[in-house]
């Protein structure tokens, strides 16, 4: 219901994008989650080749500080759209916004994702199921209903955001690593379901990105000083994952140490690395209650 | 005598958990959508092993039922002590000839669900520890299937989802077990998927829903993580696990163009 009277909202306030300026040309990309850390990074990367972009979030001061900052830097046209893409008629809703204003889409970027340090033990059932929405069902509800479009325009891209979670699972991240497991199963069929219509699919799994303090603190705390060294910032990670778009790579890991990390998760048993992991988890609660 | 739970126990490869625990002297709740289905079963269930059949119709699709169905218990005090995740939704219907509510029914019923009913039935399985936790995937959730993407995915997220739970809930001596069968002819229209999909080979490696049921519940009691039932398979999910998924989705993919 709400995202619905935001959206009524946002239809009358989004400017209609001037018909004859050389930037009603350019090909549109589609960020959702676009306004903050890793989708941030990806919209920059898109804006420096070139693309309009549209940016999905929930917030509108957030969405209208990355579009001021981006129209300026890059000289690309930006709209925003405010709308929680856990909602069932969000990803309707898009498709149609698009629809009409014939958008001349070529790339589809599911960003959106929620995570965090502790999931199945410490919250509730309901952010767990906000989970499965945000994170599975909005990338594929996107997918389903923008796909028409991006036949239309095709060759055209789809970058669903995984992460390295979803190469094994993480006991104490058990939603988040299921969830983003997942979107890279899903990514996999994805990407030879549409390989005969030109659209071609990648999956970016990072490890650890920077993207807020809580983050950085998590991380040290879990993986010491080897995650520290594995971590990235998020425009490192944007600006690789679009060059790899474009470049049809299906699983997408930015960065040398991670990559190393993710093929050895990827090799080994899911036994022993979902051990491995438990007992890292065990460690970091055991220094979080000597601290406290 | 203790409970077990059945999600989805009213037919196909839940009834025949359901029978194998029956046999085991486990008294049964089964919950299922129909509730025709459900008096059928119990009938069946009670007639043929002397336990109690409770029933409880409700549509695990939505929201509300896995607090409806924990509410159910703890006012019934049910002395549950096994948790079967069997409702499940697959077929030949998938991305991306699939209808926006059909995509959210198939998420809702295969993963939520599970994870839900996990989240609300764990303090009332740890008081009666020791106790299991049975997920029922799907060989599909172990390489990706390009013509069942959304099943899969779904599937692959409930493996993850084991993985994990098992860790988490060892301290409190539950056992997790996830089995991920292969084609199971639990009705006509699957046989002919089956067949046509696969052919001879998924033929062979298919089984009765009664044997896998009956192999699912005895690795369930064993305390297994992992269940792959008949012999062919378990070889077949060996491959599958081992290849790259890449290979794996690549494959399918120049199978069918063929």
């Amino acid at each position: 219901m709400l995202s619905i009277i935001l959206l009524v909202y946002m239809n009358a306030s989004a400017q209609p994008v001037p018909a004859g300026q050389a930037d009603s040309l350019r090909p549109y990309a589609l960020v959702a989650g676009g306004s903050k850390g890793i989708g941030y990074g990806i919209s920059e990367a898109l804006a420096k080749r070139g693309y309009n972009l549209i940016l999905i979030a929930r917030h509108l001061d957030t969405l209208q500080k990355a579009k001021t900052k981006l129209e300026e830097e890059f000289h690309i046209h930006v709209d925003v759209l405010v709308m929680d893409l856990a909602y069932d008629s969000s990803a309707t809703a898009i498709a149609k916004w698009c629809l009409e204003r014939n958008i001349r889409l070529k790339v589809l970027c599911n960003v959106a994702g929620l995570g965090g340090a502790n999931d199945y033990l410490s919250l509730p059932l309901d952010s767990l199921r906000y989970m499965v929405r945000l994170n599975v069902e909005s990338c594929m509800a996107l997918s389903l209903t923008l796909m028409p479009l991006l036949e239309k325009n095709a060759p055209s891209y789809i970058l669903n955001v995984a992460s390295m979670a979803g190469f094994a699972p993480i006991p104490i991240k058990n939603m988040y690593s299921a969830t983003k497991s997942a979107v890279v199963f899903f990514s996999y069929s994805l990407r030879y379901q549409l390989k005969d219509k030109h659209i071609s699919v990648s999956c970016l799994c990072p490890g650890p990105v920077y993207t807020k303090p809580s983050i950085v603190k998590d991380t040290k705390e879990k993986l010491g000083w080897f995650g520290n060294q594995m971590a990235l910032d998020p425009q490192t990670v944007g600006e690789v994952a679009v060059k790899k778009t474009f470049k049809k790579k299906l699983i997408i890991v930015p960065g040398t140490l991670a990559k190393i990390s993710s093929s050895l998760i990827r090799f080994f048993p899911r036994r022993w690395v979902t051990n491995l992991y438990g007992s890292a988890g065990d460690k970091s609660k055991k220094k979080t209650k000597t601290s406290t | 005598m203790k409970w077990a739970l059945i999600a989805g126990g009213s037919k196909g490869l839940g009834f025949s958990i359901a029978q194998a625990l029956a046999k085991r002297k486990n008294n049964l709740l089964l919950i299922a959508r129909n509730e025709q289905d459900l008096l059928t079963s119990k009938e069946q269930l009670q007639s043929q092993y002397n336990i109690q059949v409770s029933i409880l119709a409700c549509d695990l699709s939505l929201p509300e039922s896995a607090a409806l169905i924990a509410d159910h218990c703890t006012a019934g005090s049910l002395e549950i002590n096994i948790l079967c995740n069997a409702a499940g939704l697959g077929g030949a219907k998938d991305f991306p000839h699939l209808s926006f509510n059909e995509l959210r029914t198939m998420i809702s019923t295969n993963l939520e669900s599970a994870v839900s009913l996990c989240f609300l039935l764990e303090p009332l399985l740890k008081q009666s520890a020791p106790s299991y936790i049975l997920n029922i995937g799907s060989m599909a959730g172990f390489a990706p299937i390009p013509v069942k993407a959304v099943y899969a995915s779904t599937k692959s997220a409930l493996l993850f989802f084991s993985y994990s739970l098992r860790n988490l809930l060892k301290p409190a001596h539950i056992s997790v077990t996830c089995a991920c069968p292969g084609p199971i002819f639990t009705k006509p229209s699957i046989e002919e998927e089956t067949v046509h999909q696969l052919g001879w080979f998924g033929k062979k490696m298919a089984l009765k829903p009664d044997d896998a049921g009956e192999l699912i519940v005895r690795a369930m009691l064993n305390g297994k993580m992992i269940v792959v039932p008949g012999k062919l398979a378990k070889i077949v999910s060996f491959f599958l696990r081992i290849f790259p998924n890449g290979f794996v989705a690549r494959l399918q993919y120049i199978l069918k163009k063929k």
